[in-house]
């Protein structure tokens, strides 16, 4: 069975950026949502290995919906889309990020992230 | 609204701008280790080519002769293969094969008997088998299997003729012969270019490549003797 990748951004145009970069990379089965409402329900319905995480978002921002998936059953890794400084990483860490990549984010870290990854 | 699409807009700018900073980086690494790959062929090329002619303090640096020489033909004659690191590749390695005939046969100091001959023809294919297995030597393979091809067909071991003998190993016909005639030998010292070349120009259609021979004819002595210098 292949993993899933949940991708949570309100920005169609960094969803898509993130998932051609991961396409094919690890056999990933790919997921989308545009906001933490839509994210929460996706890994409920899921349960993603990964999810990539932006904070700032409409209806509920991704603080909130890292705080919710926390409280699900699946353990996916949760990698905060996070902007630089160490304010923005420290209240992603509070909400239970394991992983950060900083906007405007490396896609060679990208890949290096999820490639690091336990499979 | 309005500055919030903007600040939406500059943040796309931004990660494709990231995008293309990495693509570039990637793009050069790539590059310094594909050059790194490529010199380490050589290197490794180079090496088994010494090794062969170790056991030679007669040949020396033949290989590197023919090498240039065909190199130069090559390029005189417009070839594609002038360009393709194969072809230097495979006349660095011609005589690989060597390495399985006995030393007896190799330095004999006089004429082989029959069964010696056989023996001693046998080291195209058995420097073919030897590089076999090693996918970054491509056609250079082939030289080494059909070096000792002759235009008219009465060359070994699969007597093929005229363009079906692969391009290099007809322009190595001609420029190994140009070195073993320019080189002193135990029984007889060396010849001069136009000694070599009245030699060569004799054999074309038949034992050469009509076009080797004619690449040989427009470079000078002088480039020749350059090309020589520049390697012992």
């Amino acid at each position: 069975m292949s993993r899933s990748v949940l991708i949570v951004d309100d920005d169609p145009f960094i969803r898509r950026l993130i998932a051609t970069t991961l396409e094919d990379v690890a056999g990933f089965h790919i997921e989308e949502a545009g906001d933490g409402v839509e994210a929460v329900a996706a890994a409920r319905d899921k349960q993603p290995a990964i999810v990539f995480l932006d904070i700032d978002m409409p209806r509920m921002n991704g603080i909130e919906a890292c705080r919710e998936l926390r409280s699900l059953d699946g353990k996916p890794t949760i990698v905060m889309l996070t902007a630089a400084g160490p304010e923005a990483e420290a209240e992603a860490r509070a909400a239970g990020a394991d992983l950060f990549l900083t906007k405007p984010f490396s896609p060679l870290d990208l890949l290096q992230l999820v490639d690091s990854m336990p499979s | 609204m309005e500055a919030d699409l903007v600040a939406r807009l500059e943040e796309k700018e931004r990660q494709l701008e990231r995008y293309a900073a990495d693509l570039r980086e990637t793009f050069k690494a790539e590059r310094a280790r594909s050059a790194q790959l490529r010199a380490s062929y050589m290197a490794t090329v180079r090496a088994l080519a010494n090794a062969v002619e170790a056991r030679d303090a007669y040949t020396g640096h033949h290989a590197e002769r023919v090498a240039a020489y065909g190199l130069e033909l090559a390029r005189t004659a417009a070839l594609d293969i002038a360009d393709d690191p194969q072809t230097e590749f495979g006349f660095l390695l011609h005589d690989v094969g060597k390495v399985a005939v006995p030393d007896a046969i190799l330095f004999k100091p006089a004429p082989l008997t029959d069964e010696e001959r056989v023996l001693m023809e046998r080291h195209p294919v058995i420097g073919w088998e030897i590089l076999r297995d090693i996918d970054f030597l491509g056609d250079a393979k082939l030289v080494v299997r059909h070096h000792h091809e002759r235009w008219d067909g009465r060359g070994y071991p699969d007597s093929l003729a005229g363009d079906d003998i692969p391009p290099a190993a007809r322009v190595f016909a001609v420029a190994d012969t140009l070195d073993a005639l320019t080189t002193d030998r135990p029984y007889r010292p060396a010849g001069s270019f136009a000694d070599a070349r009245a030699i060569i120009r004799a054999g074309a259609g038949r034992q050469f490549c009509p076009t080797s021979v004619a690449a040989l004819e427009t470079v000078s002595d002088e480039r020749l003797e350059e090309l020589r210098t520049g390697i012992s």
